[in-house]
């Protein structure tokens, strides 16, 4: 079973990218902001980070670890692997057939 | 800008600001912030009161990740929308509308801080509210002659009448009299405020020694005692006078001396009781 993030309404596009992040090894808050940019190339902002890292928490995603000095690490969970995992591979067969469709050039 | 996102980390839920307050106030702190990352610190405030439940209580993570098992049973959709992120350079309808939405919020908060800041700011040097300095006699004489003959004296900065008692008096009995020099106790600054509802009283009526409220007809004889015309329930508010030690006559708004009630009249002029201006 995997969770769904479709209804996670405009949280859902940094919550992909935040999982993403979070896929290597578990992250506080200022280190995934920075990974996300890297990422997408766009900045995320504090609040949106937090709004989707509460919604994702709340969905059992992600799970927080003990505090370090003011900074509390995040880890994504088994479902949240899943979760990622159903993500990607839905975006993996879209992006195949969409250059399918666009005919390989080679 | 430091200091402007702990102020915004205010506007969030204390149960949010309980579980998240120590981190995102870590990494604002860590951070140096751009006016986008304030207008969405904003916006996640919005958000946080808008969905209260969100907040989930903090359950740490105690050894081994959960075991990972079950392939998913059906294609989660796909996340469309990181597509648009992941191609920088081009403005998506998406981001149009969130930085749109963005700039209005910022904007309002502007004009709220602004309004916020215009509201403590100190009382204005004049109008009413501060004590004016008039001038000296002979400067109000060499201003408006009349006012040794009992016209009243127009002194816009307080919206008051200045009244030289004893020469308006005679005016208004129709005696030739002049006071070219009265005390500070005969001395009236009649506030120009009609004590009915507060409309802007005109200066005296052209035939008679009155003032009248263009509003609803409110009449008051030359020293602002209310006579029986109109609705207004006394006679014309004062401000304080003093004369200072160079002479000059002021008027000090900070202080308004209620007007005397209706009936109390000092001073009665040859006009019938219950008429206005003409």
């Amino acid at each position: 079973m995997s969770g769904d993030l479709g209804d996670l309404g405009r949280f859902a596009e940094p919550s992909l990218l935040i999982l993403v992040s979070l896929s290597g090894e578990p992250k506080h808050g200022y280190a995934i902001m920075a990974d996300v940019e890297e990422l997408s190339g766009a900045p995320l902002g504090p609040g949106t980070l937090y709004a989707a890292l509460a919604r994702l928490e709340a969905r059992g995603v992600i799970e927080a670890l003990p505090a370090e000095d003011r900074r509390r690490p995040y880890r994504i969970t088994g479902l949240g692997e899943r979760t990622l995992r159903a993500q990607l591979e839905g975006l993996d067969a879209f992006v195949r057939t969409g250059l399918m469709r666009l005919g390989h050039p080679s | 800008m430091n200091w402007l996102a702990r102020a915004i980390l205010r506007l969030y839920p204390a149960a949010w600001r309980e579980r998240y307050g120590h981190e995102v106030g870590d990494l604002v702190s860590r951070r140096r912030l751009r006016a986008l990352d304030l207008v969405d610190l904003l916006g996640g405030a919005f958000d946080a009161r808008l969905h209260p439940q969100m907040v989930p209580s903090l359950q740490l993570a105690v050894g081994a990740p959960a075991p990972t098992a079950l392939t998913p049973m059906r294609p989660a959709r796909p996340a469309y929308g990181a597509i648009a992120t992941m191609n920088p350079g081009v403005l998506s309808r998406r981001s149009f509308m969130r930085r749109m939405l963005g700039a209005g919020i910022g904007l309002l908060s502007i004009e709220f801080l602004g309004g916020t800041l215009a509201f403590l700011w100190p009382p204005p040097a004049e109008g009413i509210g501060v004590e004016h300095r008039v001038g000296t006699i002979r400067e109000i004489l060499a201003a408006s002659p009349d006012w040794a003959r009992g016209t009243p004296y127009e002194f816009r900065p307080a919206n008051a009448f200045l009244i030289n008692v004893p020469a308006a008096k005679a005016m208004a009995l129709g005696d030739a009299f002049e006071v070219a020099d009265p005390g500070a106790g005969e001395i009236l600054a009649l506030w120009r405020k009609c004590p009915h509802l507060g409309c802007m009283i005109p200066t005296a009526c052209e035939t008679r020694s009155r003032f009248q409220c263009y509003c609803h007809q409110s009449t008051y004889n030359i020293v602002g005692e209310k006579l029986e015309l109109g609705p207004a329930p006394r006679g014309m508010d004062r401000f304080p006078v003093r004369i200072g030690v160079d002479g000059a006559v002021f008027v000090d708004t900070r202080e308004v001396i209620s007007g005397p009630p209706k009936g109390v009249q000092t001073f009665v002029d040859p006009h019938p009781p219950g008429e206005g201006c003409a």
